[in-house]
């Protein structure tokens, strides 16, 4: 390759006096051979074997070849300085807690820290936890104080390369950096890749599924805080790898082979993960004409409360979220802030519909539940269905409801200590029946012995809606997996439903690709709710919150097209090396 | 290249660590989990006489003492028994028999004639050296490399023997059989010449990985060029935004030194000089910036290239003379409705010395070309295709 000059080298060949001065001592005790093995050993790797797999419980992780291979390949292989690039879907976060439950094991990380967006951060602690049994401390606990505080950290990078943070990152030496979704880091112009790149670390893992979002750059760029120097300079690397009208690719096989030192990518196609198929029922009921009236006099309220002050946002979207759910919910909340916080500017509108809610007498979605459950009860396994809700009291009335009615019952919500939960989900794999779960069912809890899930209400934000649906669709389901979503009709659960969800084919797609269309849209700032919510409660007209329901969906859609192009344009430099023509 | 280290797992450091203490004359008594080692008083080693208990595994041992010992790859007793016993007897002879396991060339195991019996008629002794070198290839960067590589050199023609050299590393990788080692025979002015020429070998055999890792060091180097370049750069940058800033203060100052009342011109007299100080030590440093830049940072440049810089360092640490035979092999080959014995050069340890042509174009037999028909003497795939 040219474009740099070479260093200069000197061969010394050391002297063999003390080998030749051994030929002449004639008297040998016959451990030659063992001297050759002793030299031949001492030159061999310490043992690279993972030790500390026979350590993890078989019922909380199942690991797949490929996923074994790229952690020994990136702790043995390179170095334990690695980019996993799996395709989406394929487990990297499985991947890398194997690597740090076998540094664990062999002692060398005394300092972790683990970068994440923001909306993962929750989830990666529950999956290290409950997967691999290691302790970390996220940056949204109450308990964490500091980036020098604790060991074994899990951050926001945002919250990292805060101005009240961002020293303390920096002058610590990590053992050990993770880095998830290090296609973020991508411009070199940005804090987060400055944060990055002064940080001291030792070994360091980074995680994505798309190594090249834009241009051959991208990949330069995170390559090169993972492995200084193994591109050389920019303007080298542009002149060897991309031909002048910067679309194909030149010298594509060394490309490949020193990515091959520093990244592991493996393919859906080539691994011999089996998803099974998954079919989504939306069931949109007519809500009686009390249900009605208690939705519109809650968003009439939401509407005019909001107008007069955006403060109350959070509690104002927690309403209208709890009218869809169930009357108990909102009458909680409602209570709440009438009698204990004192609300005192609309306390006439609550009052009236704390009125609206004691009127009501038949719940519609709950009726409608007992219909999927029976039919459950008939042809599933056990009758095992879990139901998922957003809110404790919705799950409450469920739970006594469904009891009512003859139904084996299991609550699991956040307030359980982990080794009832543990129980619980026991009890429901042993009793069958129906559990009855909030969103606090997390990522790790292996729950593939059922598939058929019920969601009574639905969050607004996409990825949780996938995550409720990957805790029984995921690798190890070996039946088809069958979603029920019920929606109450003209309700904003209707729009969020019909417009968005399935206008993105939500229920389709996995985590990890629902996770690009995501973060791109939310690199703007905005979160996914809070568009919801704003356009809520913006529209004048039914007409005019169609079209912004319309509006959100296209900018969705376009980002998933994006995505896919994304996914394939990687696919092509990385696999195929078929981006066009050669120009070698 | 051959690369001679071997991969340390627990079995190999259990299967060599009973090999080698009983080689030096220890009793060990296995159980499950503990082994019992006695140390008779007379004998050479390190390890202190009386009896030890090894410990496998990495389970931290409950009652650690001096006599309590962890027996696991990266333990402290397993290391200082590796490096007893590779200083123990760096020099050494060993044969190997050709009888059995006679080495059927390639170009007639990968084609279709089958080989009823083979039979080797060895003529006479030859010897060569095995020699392994550590070859460590160091520079500042991550590309650091140590590397061990065995070569087989013949001690009569001096040539290379790359199959012994295999032979000679399955060999000592036998851990349950004991292969019989006794003391070097040849002269030293012989291994003298010898070790030069596997010397020259093993250069050669690396050179392909020492010329990546002299290109991967040269890229780090580079880029780390460039970095300095570009943070010089940007700090002539801000000098000369500080230099532009100061001079349009002075500037500033002239017009009030030009207009001003007297008190005011006096203070602006005395602040245009401290300016005027700091603007030239400014102009000064920039210049000086500007000139290593545009000469390309040369010293700074040799400073980075020289700690880059390649040290590639070449140290025999084991050599063994190997004995082998040379002499015939007669290879019996039949196919559906022939039969033919042929007779070929042969070398144990080194396989089939001969080279074989195709008896109708000439061609020269090999894994690829390999041997199809022996009606009429010994036809190659491409005679054979019509």
């Amino acid at each position: 390759m040219g474009g740099y000059d070479l260093v200069d080298i000197e061969v010394t060949q050391k002297s063999a006096e003390a080998l030749l001065e051994s030929v002449s001592d004639t008297e040998t005790d016959d451990t030659h051979l063992q001297s050759i093995q002793a030299v031949r050993l001492q030159a061999g790797q310490p043992d690279t074997e993972f030790r500390s797999l026979k350590e993890l419980d078989e019922d909380s992780v199942k690991l797949l070849e490929h996923q074994v291979d790229a952690a020994y390949r990136a702790l043995f292989e390179m170095d334990g300085k690695a980019l996993l690039a799996d395709e989406v879907g394929l487990g990297k976060t499985i991947e890398v807690g194997m690597i740090l439950k076998e540094m664990h094991f062999r002692e060398t990380d005394e300092s972790v820290l683990i970068l994440t967006p923001a909306q993962l951060a929750k989830q990666w602690q529950a999956e290290l936890r409950e997967k691999f049994g290691l302790e970390f401390i996220c940056n949204y606990d109450d308990k964490f104080a500091s980036f020098e505080a604790h060991d074994y950290i899990i951050a926001s990078i945002d919250t990292a390369k805060s101005e009240r943070h961002r020293q303390t990152v920096l002058t610590r030496e990590w053992d050990v950096l993770v880095l998830d979704e290090a296609h973020y880091v991508k411009n070199e112009d940005t804090d987060r890749y400055d944060l990055i790149k002064q940080l001291s670390y030792n070994y360091a893992f980074f995680l994505t599924a798309t190594p090249i979002q834009n241009e051959l750059t991208d990949l330069y760029n995170v390559v090169s805080l993972l492995r200084p120097g193994l591109f050389g300079t920019r303007d080298v690397f542009h002149q060897y790898f991309v031909n002048s009208n910067q679309e194909t690719l030149i010298n594509r096989n060394e490309l490949q082979d020193r990515l091959n030192k520093v990244m592991i990518r493996n393919r859906r196609e080539d691994t011999d993960i089996d998803f099974t198929d998954r079919t989504i029922d939306t069931r949109t009921f007519n809500p009686t004409p009390k249900e009605r009236k208690l939705y519109q006099a809650v968003s009439d309220y939401v509407k005019g409360a909001y107008s007069q002050d955006q403060g109350q946002k959070l509690v104002l979207m927690l309403l209208q979220k709890e009218v869809v759910s169930s009357p108990v919910a909102l009458k909680k909340t409602i209570e709440k802030r009438l009698y204990d916080q004192s609300e005192v500017t609309h306390a006439d509108e609550l009052e009236s519909i704390l009125d609206l809610i004691d009127e009501i007498d038949t719940v519609t979605k709950q009726e409608r539940l007992l219909d999927i459950v029976e039919e459950a009860r008939d042809n599933v396994e056990m009758g095992r269905v879990i139901v998922f809700t957003q809110f404790r009291a919705t799950q409450q009335q469920i739970l006594d409801r469904l009891a009512s009615e003859g139904y084996t019952v299991h609550a699991f919500h956040g307030g359980h200590s982990s080794s009832e939960k543990e129980q619980i989900v026991e009890d429901f794999e042993e009793e069958g029946g129906i559990l009855v779960s909030t969103d606090a069912m997390s990522e790790g809890r292996n729950l593939q012995f059922c598939n058929i899930l019920v969601n009574l209400d639905l969050p607004w934000n996409p990825m949780r809606v996938e995550q409720r649906i990957g805790r029984v669709h995921r690798i190890g389901q070996k039946r088809d997996v069958f979603v029920f979503n019920m929606a109450l009709k003209d309700t904003v659960e209707e729009y969020v439903l019909e417009r968005l969800y399935h206008k993105i084919d939500l229920f389709q797609q996995s985590v990890g690709e629902l996770s690009s269309i995501l973060s791109r849209l939310e690199e703007s700032g905005t979160s996914f709710e809070d568009e919801i919510f704003e356009r809520l409660v913006a529209a004048d007209s039914e007409v005019d919150l169609e079209n912004d329901f319309d509006a959100m969906a296209v900018d969705l859609q376009e980002q998933r097209e994006l995505a896919d192009k994304l996914e394939e344009f990687n696919s092509g430099v990385f696999e195929g090396f078929d981006l066009g023509e050669s120009d070698d | 290249m051959t690369d001679a280290s071997l991969p340390v797992t627990q079995s190999v450091v259990e299967q060599f660590t009973q090999l080698y203490l009983r080689s030096i004359g220890c009793a060990v008594e296995r159980s499950d989990d503990r082994w019992v080692v006695s140390v008779p008083d007379d004998i050479d080693t390190e390890i202190t006489s009386g009896r030890h208990t090894l410990i496998r595994g990495e389970s931290a041992p409950d009652d650690e003492d001096n006599r309590t010992k962890r027996l696991h790859p990266e333990s402290a007793f397993f290391q200082q028994l590796l490096r007893e016993a590779g200083e123990r007897s760096p020099s050494g002879k060993l044969s190997i028999e050709g009888e059995s396991n006679i080495e059927i060339p390639e170009w007639v195991q990968n084609g279709p004639i089958e080989v009823q019996g083979a039979e080797f008629t060895p003529y006479y002794d030859r010897t060569a050296i095995v020699v392994l070198f550590r070859v460590g290839i160091e520079t500042v960067s991550e590309y650091q490399q140590e590397l061990l590589h065995a070569v087989a050199v013949d001690a009569r023609s001096e040539e290379s023997l790359p199959a012994l050299t295999e032979t000679f590393l399955d060999t000592t990788t036998e851990w349950t059989s004991s292969t019989p080692t006794s003391a070097v025979q040849l002269s030293k002015t012989d291994i003298q010449s010898l070790l030069g020429t596997a010397r020259e070998l093993v250069v050669d055999h690396v050179q392909g990985r020492i010329d990546e890792v002299h290109q991967e060091a040269s890229r780090a180097a580079d880029a780390e060029v460039e970095e300095y370049r570009q943070l010089q750069q940007q700090r002539i940058q801000e000098l000369e935004d500080k230099s532009a800033r100061l001079s349009s203060k002075i500037n500033q100052l002239n017009e009030t030194i030009n207009t001003g009342d007297h008190n005011s011109r006096v203070q602006a007299l005395r602040e245009r000089k401290e300016l005027k100080a700091e603007y030239e030590e400014l102009e000064a440093t920039l210049n000086e910036l500007r000139e290593h830049r545009d000469n390309g940072f040369p010293e700074r440049q040799r400073e980075i290239r020289e700690r880059h810089s390649l040290d590639v360092q070449i140290t025999p640490l084991t050599l063994t003379e190997v004995e082998y035979d040379r002499g015939e092999v007669d290879v019996e080959l039949v196919d559906s409705n022939s039969h033919q014995t042929i007779t070929l050069g042969y070398g144990s340890g080194i396989g089939v010395t001969d080279t074989i042509q195709c008896s109708s174009c000439g061609r020269k037999l090999t894994q690829d070309n390999t041997l199809q028909r022996i009606v009429d003497g010994l036809e190659c795939v491409g005679c054979t295709k019509e």
